[in-house]
């Protein structure tokens, strides 16, 4: 990323916090109702030692619940791709169940799963595994036909036209839809945190929505954004990693 | 020993379609020979029999003397587009044949970079295709399909995209590695000229059904110089090809 595409929204964010800090100074506004920048930066230095604690368990569960959803993504688009009576069957309903809000589903999963690991997983799957596999799903279908072509006429196996030419091709896509998953599974962890957990940033803002401590839920707030980005990056790391080449030259 | 592709009788239909009739074409051990034809003639169609991917309506096709209908992984393909994987590099598209083919992947790399030094290409193994000229891709393929090992080579019009210098350089660039090993090559084309600079023996396809018009055997000796093409005998059985595929009352030869 170059400098000239960082400044613009650098001056922007910086702007809208001089203007909030300079409002809650001018107006009296009460701190419970909307805390200054200054004080919710203050909120973070004193409470760091809690919160990181917090930080930690949720960006474990982040992690595990991500690897889960992928995982549930990758392979629900393979053998969709592999079967196509399976998806004729399967992908109008997988489209379907995307409208069903997982805040409303989440406490049937508690029921169902306890208050365990197991539910809090299941949150974040649900919310990672559908943009993983629509991406991945249309990538294994775009291969260019004159490879797939040529690779038949040299005598390929349809598993060999499968993981020389399809996989690979659908890697790019599969990152864009990781991407888009690796800016949900944080929220999805924080969610799943609400139905019932002994830490974790959901659980702290919880406890601090209790407490009326509004700067404590706007440094939980920043926290989320923070790790939303880091795992963001860590996706993109990733892809220039894996990904070589161009694709369609 | 038995030709390297035998072609007998062969006929195809798509549905009501026929497409080839009574098609008979040998290749003969490194012989290099080409089909001309107009296009939609149904050459591509004889390829796919040839690889594998359909089985004829009727007829026989035998490679190296063993039936090959249906039988995939027995020719060395070169597409009209170089179909080059964007993701792999150089070596790694031109190994691929022979990845295929199941071969020690060690080995095939070696001859892979072997062959790239042989045409020069060698500062391009660790290249990806977008780097490389349209020329240079098309050498890349030719490769792929030459480091493949199979006796039979199929070259579906594989020029065909290339500007008229390109494929000039081309064409030398093939004689010179095609006479310096020699496989027998079967050469799908719609240019009469090219046909004639490559091969020993041209076969003129007719419209759809595509049968044999006529199969000339080419008289200029090898190794064949591209100034062949002034010569009045390349002249005189350029005309009568041309005369021969565009309808024209043939020409007394």
């Amino acid at each position: 990323m170059t400098f000239r595409k960082v400044l613009p929204p650098a001056i922007t964010l910086f702007l809208l916090i001089a203007g909030w800090q300079v409002y809650t100074g001018v107006s009296g506004i009460d701190a419970w109702l909307l805390p200054s920048p200054k004080g919710i930066w203050d909120a973070a230095v004193e409470q760091r030692d809690v919160l990181g604690t917090h930080t930690l368990a949720t960006l474990e569960l982040t992690l595990y619940g991500l690897a889960a959803g992928v995982a549930a993504g990758v392979l629900i688009a393979v053998v969709l791709h592999l079967v196509p009576v399976l998806r004729a069957a399967l992908y109008p309903l997988l489209v379907i169940s995307q409208n069903v809000p997982i805040i409303a589903l989440a406490p049937l999963l508690v029921i169902w799963l306890g208050f365990g690991l197991a539910p809090k997983i299941v949150v974040i799957v649900l919310v990672c595994f559908f943009p993983v596999a629509v991406a991945t799903l249309d990538g294994l279908g775009r291969s260019d036909p004159s490879i797939a072509d040529y690779l038949l006429m040299s005598g390929a196996s349809r598993w060999q036209l499968f993981t020389k030419l399809q996989w690979p091709n659908a890697l790019p896509a599969m990152f864009s839809g990781l991407r888009i998953a690796a800016t949900y599974s944080v929220f999805g962890a924080i969610i799943s945190e609400w139905l019932g957990s002994e830490k974790g940033i959901g659980r702290y803002m919880i406890l601090q929505k209790s407490a009326f401590r509004a700067d404590r839920m706007f440094v939980a707030i920043a926290v989320v954004v923070v790790l939303a980005l880091g795992i963001f990056g860590l996706v993109a790391l990733l892809e220039k990693l894996t990904v070589r080449g161009r694709r369609n030259a | 020993m038995p030709e390297t592709l035998r072609v007998t009788g062969l006929d195809h239909h798509f549905g009501d379609l026929q497409v080839l009739k009574e098609l008979e074409i040998s290749v003969g051990r490194g012989e290099f020979v080409s089909i001309v034809g107009p296009s939609g003639s149904g050459k591509s169609t004889l390829l796919q029999l040839i690889g594998g991917l359909l089985e004829p309506t009727a007829g026989g096709i035998e490679i190296n003397g063993a039936d090959a209908i249906g039988r995939r992984g027995l020719i060395g393909y070169m597409p009209q587009q170089p179909a080059l994987m964007p993701w792999r590099t150089v070596e790694a598209n031109v190994v691929l044949a022979r990845e295929i083919a199941g071969g020690s992947k060690r080995d095939s790399l070696a001859r892979a970079r072997e062959w790239l030094a042989r045409v020069g290409l060698e500062g391009f193994a660790r290249s990806y295709p977008h780097q490389l000229s349209g020329g240079m891709r098309q050498r890349v393929a030719f490769l792929r399909a030459l480091i493949s090992d199979q006796e039979l080579l199929c070259l579906d019009e594989p020029f065909s995209a290339l500007d008229a210098m390109t494929r000039a350089d081309m064409h030398r660039w093939l004689l010179d590695l095609w006479e310096a090993n020699r496989r027998a090559v079967l050469f799908v084309t719609h240019n009469i000229e090219e046909a004639l600079l490559l091969s020993d023996t041209v076969y003129a396809f007719s419209h759809r059904p595509a049968t044999v018009l006529e199969r000339i055997s080419v008289p200029f000796g090898r190794p064949r110089r591209a100034e062949v093409t002034d010569d009045p005998e390349f002249i005189k059985l350029r005309r009568h090809l041309t005369d021969l595929l565009t309808g024209t009352p043939a020409a007394p030869r």
